[in-house]
């Protein structure tokens, strides 16, 4: 309980670091830090509908947090949920526009499972790649996430392109009301079935099964493991689609639910967002839950912003960098280390 | 053949001096992933400053000096805070990104693309078809191989590979492997400044949001093609800039039958293909990777 409570201090400890550099540039920059402090603290928690508007955020960056969490505690650095997420919306908006005539529970289904696969399938390579030749799974996920962006423009100005659509962002045709999860608003009984499903499904996954636990101690000593019997390469490729049906399955409730539609280049932060949830939440699926409101409770404040304070977007992006800087530090500068008591 | 040579050296210069930051910080140790973060600083300060101050040398300078900060704030997370470099490094190139972008809104108001009104200088009309080189770019190959007698001919060059590979050995015969990061780090944050600087003032003369585009994750992929080597990260970059030219070249000639998204794609797929290449060729990240790459 202590270990645990002293994580959580030094999360929010660092945290906290990042806001002070945050402010700092903020001032640097000409912007009042006080003043933009306050704008996303009201944006984010307290104006009206607020915690509607970071629900909305935060279902779709626990989910993808939790493929995070399972890569992550694997061992592997799995930062390409940003395709996977893309790849898994593609997958959702292909479903849709192939079975149109099917009753809208077949199609939702197929929609989000098609998304999951799309997904898992863009994870599945650097997976790959990584445990069949040791090939970075960094760089081949980054720039997994880079030809994903294109593919999503390829897609939305292609084969799935709206035809009465103009302008300059491609966009599929919107997906017909009857298989819509959710308004606009994106906060429906359905989505919030489907994350917290998903959330204890992954919570058990981690906590209570020997590919779980198998793959905790693999991220901490793999020799150990294989040692043991356990076969790595199947842990780990486990491990890759797991956290990219994750995120494919978050894509394909972005276009089902809130979105409405595949929009070239929706949703750009999202995966170093759910990176930077499970990082904070110390690879927890537990603590993701409260990390991942706090998150999304920043991507509001993200579109609050520029429209309400008139304040540049770009701050909420320097935030989440910032904290990423910080969240991964284990010691403390040695001036500040505390003591320990000698009992 | 000579407007090829010309175009892939335009190409591939940015990214070759942010890629000899990269080959430093691998040579002592870092996995350094902010280098996006560091160039797109680079080509955003030299553009604006260029911009203010009409001066280009105060451009560059304003560069290498960002870009340095910058460099020295990831050396305080990694070496002193004990942070996951990568995770450090993803961080910091998020804090570039953002940062020029909040900086473009607060000099220039609406969110959007800069202009410098003068560029470096080229070498002018005495050079045939080489004209349209500029300095950062003849001066490239002198500082790649400068770099490489750094690091395989001398004294420091040595130990920093000995404070990347084992640095309880480097400390036994009195190096200080935090101090050698820093140098490493502080050195390669001036060339990833100036391979900004080279892509913004070097060609058009513009700074947009967000140009870089991954070149800088490019050029760390050079880093792991190259095996840490100067001279096969410059080849390695000098590749990626040709398969991005062929793409190029391709959309004019077949015109429609190119997609264009497809071949913009083209310079990761090589990406992925050189890292893999490489891990097969050498053997890749062992199974220990997070002990590693705690370095």
């Amino acid at each position: 309980m202590r270990g645990r409570l002293l994580a959580v201090g030094r999360a929010v400890a660092f945290v906290a670091l990042a806001l002070v550099l945050c402010g700092a540039i903020f001032e640097a920059a000409g912007f009042s830090a006080p003043d933009m402090f306050a704008s996303i603290l009201d944006g984010a928690f307290l104006s009206d509908g607020a915690l509607l508007h970071d629900m909305r955020w935060a279902c779709p960056l626990f989910i993808s947090a939790t493929g995070v969490v399972i890569a992550f505690r694997c061992g592997y650095f799995n930062v390409g949920t940003q395709g996977q997420f893309y790849l898994g919306a593609i997958g959702g908006a292909t479903a849709v526009a192939l079975l149109p005539g099917l009753p809208a529970i077949l199609v939702i289904i197929a929609a989000l499972a098609m998304g999951m696969l799309f997904g898992a399938l863009w994870a599945f390579w650097p997976g790959w790649l990584r445990i069949r030749s040791g090939t970075d799974e960094v760089i081949t996920t980054l720039m997994g996430n880079f030809i994903a962006v294109l593919l999503l423009v390829w897609v939305t100005s292609g084969p799935l392109k709206d035809p009465s659509g103009s302008g300059q962002v491609t966009a599929s045709p919107p997906v017909p009301p009857a298989f819509r999860i959710s308004n606009d608003g994106g906060v429906s009984p359905i989505i919030l079935g489907i994350t917290v499903a998903v959330g204890i499904a992954a919570w058990v996954l981690v906590n209570r099964t020997a590919f779980g636990v198998l793959g905790g101690l693999a991220g901490r000593n793999p020799v150990m493991v294989t040692w043991q019997g356990a076969r790595l390469s199947r842990l780990g490729l486990g491990a890759f689609m797991l956290s990219g049906g994750t995120a494919g399955l978050a894509g394909a409730m972005e276009v089902l639910g809130p979105d409405g539609r595949l929009v070239s280049g929706f949703s750009p932060a999202h995966g170093f967002t759910a990176v930077l949830v499970g990082l904070v939440a110390n690879l927890s699926i537990s603590g993701s839950v409260i990390v991942a409101l706090f998150f999304g409770g920043l991507a509001s404040a993200s579109l609050y912003l520029p429209v309400i304070a008139g304040l540049p977007s770009a701050a909420i992006d320097m935030i989440n960098a910032a904290i990423a800087l910080f969240i991964t530090s284990r010691a403390w500068p040695s001036r500040f280390r505390f003591r320990r008591v000698a009992r | 053949m000579i407007d090829l040579i010309v175009a892939v050296l335009r190409e591939a210069t940015p990214m070759i001096y942010v890629a000899m930051a990269g080959v430093l910080a691998q040579r002592a140790g870092v996995w350094n992933l902010g280098l996006e973060g560091l160039m797109i600083t680079g080509a955003c300060a030299a553009v604006v400053l260029t911009e203010q101050t009409g001066s280009v040398a105060l451009g560059l300078l304003g560069a290498v000096v960002a870009s340095v900060i910058l460099s020295a704030l990831l050396w305080l997370v990694i070496e002193k805070l004990r942070a996951n470099p990568i995770i450090a490094g993803l961080g910091l190139t998020g804090l570039g990104l953002g940062g020029t972008d909040l900086a473009v809104q607060a000099i220039y108001g609406s969110e959007g693309a800069v202009t410098a009104p003068a560029g470096i200088p080229t070498l002018g009309p005495g050079f045939g078809p080489f004209a349209v080189l500029d300095l950062l770019v003849v001066a490239m190959p002198v500082m790649v191989f400068a770099l490489w007698v750094l690091l395989r001919r001398t004294r420091f060059g040595l130990r920093l590979a000995a404070c990347g590979e084992h640095p309880f050995a480097a400390r036994s015969v009195g190096a200080d492997p935090a101090r050698m990061r820093l140098i490493a780090l502080l050195l390669g944050g001036a060339l990833a400044g100036l391979g900004g600087a080279e892509l913004s003032l070097g060609g058009l003369q513009i700074f947009s949001v967000g140009m870089t585009a991954g070149r800088g994750f490019m050029a760390f992929a050079a880093v792991i093609f190259g095996a840490g080597h100067p001279v096969g990260a410059t080849f390695a970059a000098l590749f990626f800039a040709l398969v991005e030219y062929f793409g190029i070249k391709a959309q004019l000639v077949f015109g429609e039958r190119a997609p264009r998204d497809f071949v913009l794609m083209l310079p990761y797929v090589a990406t992925v293909l050189g890292v893999w290449i490489s891990a097969r060729l050498r053997g890749g990240v062992p199974l220990s990777s997070v002990e590693m790459r705690d370095g």
